[in-house]
């Protein structure tokens, strides 16, 4: 998808680096199913089949230094080409998952599968993608240094203005609109899946609960998004959602940004809903058309909340200005009808009034270091910081 | 300036001490450090030649400076004849007029070394060229000649007269020249060197020669060139032409990435059947924010993306330096073979 022509640079028209992206496709295929894959060899010297032959020119490119991190689900390690060493990577090195013996993990797969069609300046890019003798995947990632937007804003010692609030929200506008135009839905957007390169540039990483846009009468799971950013219409359980998701936890990370605390935090599920209607008031069949028809609606017992008035924000989010508070309100619009699609919200006029937002170079860094970028990519999709990761159960299927 | 020869000259035992914790030799050491500073600032000879007060009559004696004419005299001597405005210096054979607020520390033992420094530091300011703003080496060192030989004439009071003048002209001309790319940028920058009307306040202070440099740039007859010319007095060859940065664009909310589809235009209502047209009512889909252009946009993209993608000019476009990160089994395998490339997908 990434690679059909309306979705391209205006710049570079490329169509060399189209069949860089194609021949690396075949490449990740090869890699993700190795052992199978046997029938199209062709007779080559030794005993490996084309397929391995491919792996292991993959994995001969780049070398692997020291461990950055471990998780439950991935090891991470720092890395770079063969050739060049300048050229630095992080390698994602996927354990083997207890609940798939028989395949890949499927975050794994989510993860692959998406990473390797988008290609956008604001998105983790996937280098290469090749297995190990122990059958572990490993997935060559862009090198990110610089911490995530949940660091910089917990970090007190980093200060920073509405310009660069407005750098970094449209840098992941950006993303997310890349994203659905090409019919992905990242189903994870949070701070700390918003790594930061080395000059600047905010990238969406951690495809890990990722998926490509239900057809009708498709259902989907209601399960994802980690709690804080989860929208209204996934908490009543909705089953056929569209990129709207996405855009209410983008609303939240901005949110946060300029508050430099959680926004909406929560315990549980029904507690987020209740901090959600303390807000924005509780839905009701005129504020949002169908919510009494979706799965876990309950009809308000006590006095139903109302909507916080101009004011609140106003006292809460001044550094965004008017406009700011304008494009964040239409963000986190409970009817996921009304929300803004992605493409409206790069079309708001907050982005284009003053102040212009800080160039990529000039924005106020967090000193993260490598150690970090172990730390948030080793993460496995929909946890929470504290820990308690066990309480978030993850339906992958449905 | 005593302090780093004191520090080479230091034991280690010192060092250390003054690297780790305190101990009673190192704040000994240290209380030796600061009388043997004092003591190399003001030796017992110091007199002031004005008053002849010495330091022994006066402990905390201290001695000032005026760039003007570089005659040494002690603070109180400055206080005295200096509080009540503009003064001659008191120094036989000086009648230089010296202010008050000149006076200052002086940082080299070596006056002459001191004059210097000051003549280098003014010229500095002003003949502020690099090397990115000529076209050869070979010009930016025959820049530096001649700036050296300005530094040259007045350090050796040789012509002062004549480069004074001319560095007063340089400088009007560059920050007329400054005056004007910040003019046709379009931007006002803050501290805004524009060409100020006669009358105003600030051009009254300025020095008479730099007034005349002014007078002369304004009456128009003769507007210098980028190169310094003539009207300078100054020939600078290979000087590259100043040139105003281009106005910033308006920001891009979307990084320069287009999203018109090429081939089809998009409506908003399709017939192809009951399926679809049912998901378009149906409350689960409608309260869940699914939406039905989504399916429409997504069919479309899919039935017309490959359009306008020929491999074979992307084979004939194709650079050694690609990152090749399949095998050249594939990629050759790919070309000739005729392999559907596309149902990896």
């Amino acid at each position: 998808m990434a690679l059909s022509p309306m979705d391209s640079p205006r710049s570079v028209p490329g169509p060399a680096k189209t069949l860089a992206a194609k021949t690396k496709a075949l490449a990740v295929q090869n890699a993700a199913s190795s052992p199978l894959s046997s029938g199209a060899s062709t007779p080559t010297e030794g005993t490996m089949d084309l397929a391995e032959q491919m792996n292991d020119q993959t994995r001969k490119q780049f070398v692997t230094g020291a461990r950055l991190g471990e998780g439950t689900y991935a090891i991470v390690y720092a890395g770079h080409y063969r050739h060049d060493p300048t050229r630095l990577v992080a390698i994602k090195k996927i354990k083997v998952n207890a609940d798939y013996k028989d395949g890949v993990a499927m975050d794994a797969i989510r993860e692959i599968k998406y990473l390797q069609e988008l290609s956008h300046p604001n998105i983790i890019k996937l280098h290469a993608v090749f297995s190990t003798k122990d059958q572990n995947l490993s997935l060559v990632l862009e090198h990110l240094p610089l911490g995530d937007l949940e660091q910089l804003w917990k970090n007190k010692d980093v200060r920073y203005g509405g310009a660069d609030i407005k750098a970094w929200a449209c840098m992941l506008a950006r993303a997310v609109w890349f994203c659905h135009k090409n019919f992905v839905l990242h189903r994870d957007i949070k701070g700390n899946n918003l790594l930061i390169a080395a000059d600047g540039n905010v990238k969406l990483a951690d495809f890990g609960l990722a998926r490509s846009f239900a057809d009708p009468f498709r259902p989907m799971t209601y399960n994802v998004i980690t709690r804080f950013y989860r929208p209204p219409e996934l908490l009543y359980g909705a089953r056929y959602y569209g990129g709207a998701v996405d855009v209410w936890s983008m609303g939240v990370v901005f949110a946060e940004l300029a508050l430099r605390e959680f926004f909406l935090p929560s315990e549980t599920d029904i507690q987020q809903l209740s901090v959600i209607c303390d807000v924005f008031g509780t839905p009701t069949e005129e504020t949002w058309p169908g919510v009494s028809k979706l799965e876990f609606y309950t009809p308000p017992s006590n006095p139903s909340s109302r909507p916080q008035p101009l004011q609140f924000w106003r006292a809460r989010f001044g550094i965004l200005g008017d406009d700011g508070i304008e494009l964040l309100r239409a963000m986190l619009t409970m009817d996921p009808k009304r929300r803004l699609t992605a493409q409206q919200v790069l079309e708001h006029r907050y982005w284009t009034n003053a102040p212009r937002p800080t160039e990529k170079e000039d924005l106020p860094k967090n000193g993260g270091g490598a150690k970090v970028m172990g730390e948030d990519l080793k993460r496995r999709g929909g946890e929470i910081e504290s820990g308690r990761a066990d309480k978030v159960a993850r339906k992958l299927f449905g | 300036m005593s302090r780093p020869a004191q520090r080479v000259g230091a034991t280690p035992t010192k060092r250390l001490a003054e690297d780790g914790g305190e101990s009673p030799l190192s704040s000994g050491l240290r209380k030796l450090d600061l009388s043997s500073r004092s003591t190399n600032l003001s030796s017992a000879s110091d007199i002031c030649p004005v008053c002849k007060s010495s330091r022994y009559l006066n402990q905390n004696m201290k001695f000032l400076i005026n760039p003007e004419c570089y005659h040494k005299m002690c603070e109180s001597c400055v206080d005295r004849i200096f509080s009540r405005g503009p003064a001659p210096c008191p120094i036989a054979g000086c009648k230089r007029t010296l202010r008050k607020v000149r006076f200052r520390d002086q940082t080299f033992e070596d006056l002459a070394l001191e004059r210097e420094v000051d003549i280098r530091r003014r010229i500095g300011k002003v003949f502020n060229k690099t090397q990115d703003d000529f076209e050869t080496l070979k010009d930016y060192n025959n820049y530096l000649e001649i700036v050296e030989d300005c530094t040259w004439n007045l350090i050796n009071k040789v012509d002062v007269e004549e480069t004074e003048k001319r560095l007063q002209q340089f400088a009007a001309a560059q920050s007329q020249e400054e005056a004007e790319i910040s003019g046709t940028s379009g931007t006002s920058t803050p501290r805004n060197y524009s060409t100020p009307d006669p009358s105003s306040r600030g051009l009254l202070k300025k020095s008479l020669g730099a007034r005349h440099a002014l007078d002369k740039s304004q009456s128009g007859a003769s507007t210098p060139g980028a190169n310094g010319d003539s009207d300078t007095l100054f020939t600078f060859k290979g000087l590259k032409k100043r040139i105003a940065p281009p106005p910033e664009k308006p920001y891009d909310p979307f990084g320069g990435w287009s999203t018109t589809p090429e081939y089809y235009v998009l409506q908003d209502f399709y017939d192809v059947g009951d399926w679809l047209n049912k998901s378009r009512d149906d409350p689960a889909h409608l309260a869940g924010g699914q939406d039905i252009r989504d399916f429409y946009t997504r069919a479309l993209c899919d039935a017309f993306s490959g359009f306008g993608v020929f491999v074979e000019d992307e084979v004939a476009g194709r650079t050694p330096e690609d990152p090749v990160i399949a095998t050249e089994n594939a990629a050759v395998a790919a070309v000739s073979r005729d392999v559907n490339m596309d149902d990896v997908f």
